[in-house]
This record gives C-alpha cells, structure tokens and sequence, in this order.
C-alpha cells in the first residue's frame, strides 16, 4: 500500500542512502564537527584536543593483542553517594509521625455534641427562616387593614325594637336583623326541622335566640326577599316565590338552601352587633 | 456520664428525634423571638403607640 511505503521511508536510516563515494549519507550530522576552541590547542588544524572517553572505544593493547571496547552500559561520570532526605537524617527503627497530641482534642464526646449541636443550630434557624418566609409571603395575599375595616358593619341592637326587621348594607349585601319575639323564637325551635329541604336547627342558626341575623340574599336567583310574609311567617322572595320561616329556612318554592348566615359577633360592653 | 453524652444520647444519636428536636426549637424559637422582638418595639416606643394613648381620646368620647 502507498501509505506503508511512504511510512517504510520516512523511518528509514539515514545510513541506508550512500554517496556516490561510498560513504553513507547523513545529511544532519556533521562529521567535520570539532571540539570547542580550546586556549591550549595549538591552532585550528591538527589533531583533536578532547579525548574520546574510554566508553567510547578505541584501540587498546593488551596481551592478546589490540582490543576496542564501546559500553553499552556507561559508568557513571561522577562519584556515586546514596542521597538522602537530609544529610543528617537520624536513623530509626519505625516511621514515627509527628506528635500531634498538642492539638488533639482533649474529649471526643463533647466536641461530638457540639457538633451535632451547630448542626442542629443551623436546621432550627434555617427552618425558622423558611417558616416565616412562607407565613409572609402569605400574609402578602390576605386583606389589608383598611380592607379589613371596610368589611365590618357595627349596628347597634338597641334601636331595633323586638318583632321589628331591621335590614343594613354589608359588602354590598343586605344583611337581615330580626329582633324575634317569644313566640317566634317558639315557632322557629318547634319546627321539625329535620325533614325539611336543608335541615338546620334554629339553634345552629343563632346565636342569640332573640336575634336573627342572616344575609338578605335568596338562595334561589339572588333576589332581595321581603320580611313578615310569605307562608311561614318569615321571608317570601318575589322573584319565584320561595318562602323562608322566621329563622331564615327554606320551607317552600325554588329555593336550595336556607338563607345564609354571615360571620357575626356581638358585642355585649356597647350593646352592638359586629357583621363580618 | 458526662452531660455531653447524655445530650448526644437523648437529641443525637436517632435522626428522626433530632429532626423532631429540630422542628420542635425552631417552633419554640419562633414564639420566642415574636414575642422578645414585641416586647422590645413596645417599650422602644413606650408612649408612642395608639394602644398607650388611647386612654387619652377614647374615655371624652364614652361620655
């Protein structure tokens, strides 16, 4: 293949070539080198100053005859001596380390505890720190405090005479306010409100017997019901006339539900009512 | 024993009450450092707040 050839003749020698005088071809190496000038040589010309080292051969006398001698093996050129990590290297019998007691602790357990203790240090602050970022980020989500204001009606209980319905805007809702009587508040726990479309107690209903409050919103469609009317003495929603007893319960007509009821606390100090 | 090994014993030695130590403090912590960081804003500014002076405005009004 041209490729082996070409590779077979890069990596020939170069003494395989030879001149047309028959000495071989070097092309890189000069054989009319001669040794540094010399200051004790005498001139140019003449023989070599330097003297080929006895490893390279050249002919000996001996007894047998004349002998020339090349080592392959060279001796060393310098004084051979053993070298040492340091001159004056102390000779033992083990490798001994160095003494680190100085710095060894003196007790393992409790520099374990504290170990463990940072460790634990850093999880309880990291997750405090995760806590309170997600509780804040959180908090960013909820309503602000004039929101919050906003949102909360007060009225006060004592202006409302009983049997009387007192009807306030909240959240843009009308919210219903019945001052019931006696008798209405029998009414409303004598019904056998299990039976009924979406039972509820009047006791789950109120808080107080004497006052019902519940959102002014039909069930139905989101009419505005109208108080005292209707069959059962309650609410009676115009719109496709469902009927709501006097505690706000869906007795009759479309309706699904009772009439809701909105978050509401009272306030016994100031004698008021706080919606929302 | 000495009490480094107790400790190591009681909180250390399982991962499961460690982390539930863990979980435990930082709760504990965070009550603490609400309630530390409260504690000092109200007497930094004792006098200042709506919760101080209030006796001030609302009593009149009561009236």
């Amino acid at each position: 293949m041209a490729f082996n050839g070409l590779k077979k003749a890069v990596t020939l020698t170069p003494s395989v070539r030879t001149l047309p005088s028959g000495v071989p071809a070097a092309p890189l190496l000069n054989l009319a080198a001669r040794a540094p000038a010399d200051p004790h040589a005498h001139g140019a010309s003449g023989p070599r100053s330097d003297v080929a080292p006895r490893w390279a051969g050249g002919v000996s006398r001996t007894s047998s005859g004349l002998v020339s001698k090349s080592y392959i093996t060279l001796p060393s050129t310098t004084p051979f001596t053993a070298r040492f990590i340091h001159t004056s290297v102390a000779v033992k019998s083990a490798p001994e380390v160095p003494d680190f007691s100085h710095y060894r602790a003196n007790d393992n357990d409790s520099n374990r505890a504290l170990s463990y203790f940072m460790v634990g240090s850093l999880g309880l602050v990291s997750a405090s720190v995760a806590k309170s970022t997600v509780t804040e980020f959180l908090k960013t989500m909820s309503a602000s405090a004039d929101v919050l204001a906003l949102a909360k009606v007060e009225v006060e209980l004592a202006s409302i005479p009983e049997g009387k319905n007192v009807v306030i805007k909240w959240r843009g809702k009308p919210v219903f306010i019945r001052h019931r009587t006696q008798a209405e508040i029998d009414e409303a726990r004598d019904t056998k409100w299990q039976s009924l479309r979406d039972p509820e107690s009047d006791e789950q209903r109120v808080k107080k017997p004497e006052w019902l409050i519940m959102l002014g919103v039909c069930t139905h469609l989101g009419c505005v019901p109208i108080g005292e009317a209707g069959d059962y003495g309650g609410w009676f929603c115009p719109c496709h006339g469902s009927h709501y007893d006097i505690s706000g319960r869906a007795r009759k007509g479309p309706a699904p539900l009772n009439l809701e009821i909105p978050a509401y606390d009272f306030n016994d100090a100031e004698g008021k009512v706080v919606i929302g | 024993m000495a009490i480094s090994t107790t400790i190591y014993n009681t909180f250390f030695r399982r991962n499961s009450v460690f982390v539930a130590t863990i979980f435990t403090g930082a709760f504990a912590f965070g009550i603490g450092f609400d309630t530390a960081v409260t504690t000092f804003y109200d007497r930094w500014n004792k006098g200042k707040q709506w919760k101080d002076i209030r006796d001030k405005y609302v009593q009149p009004a009561d009236e």
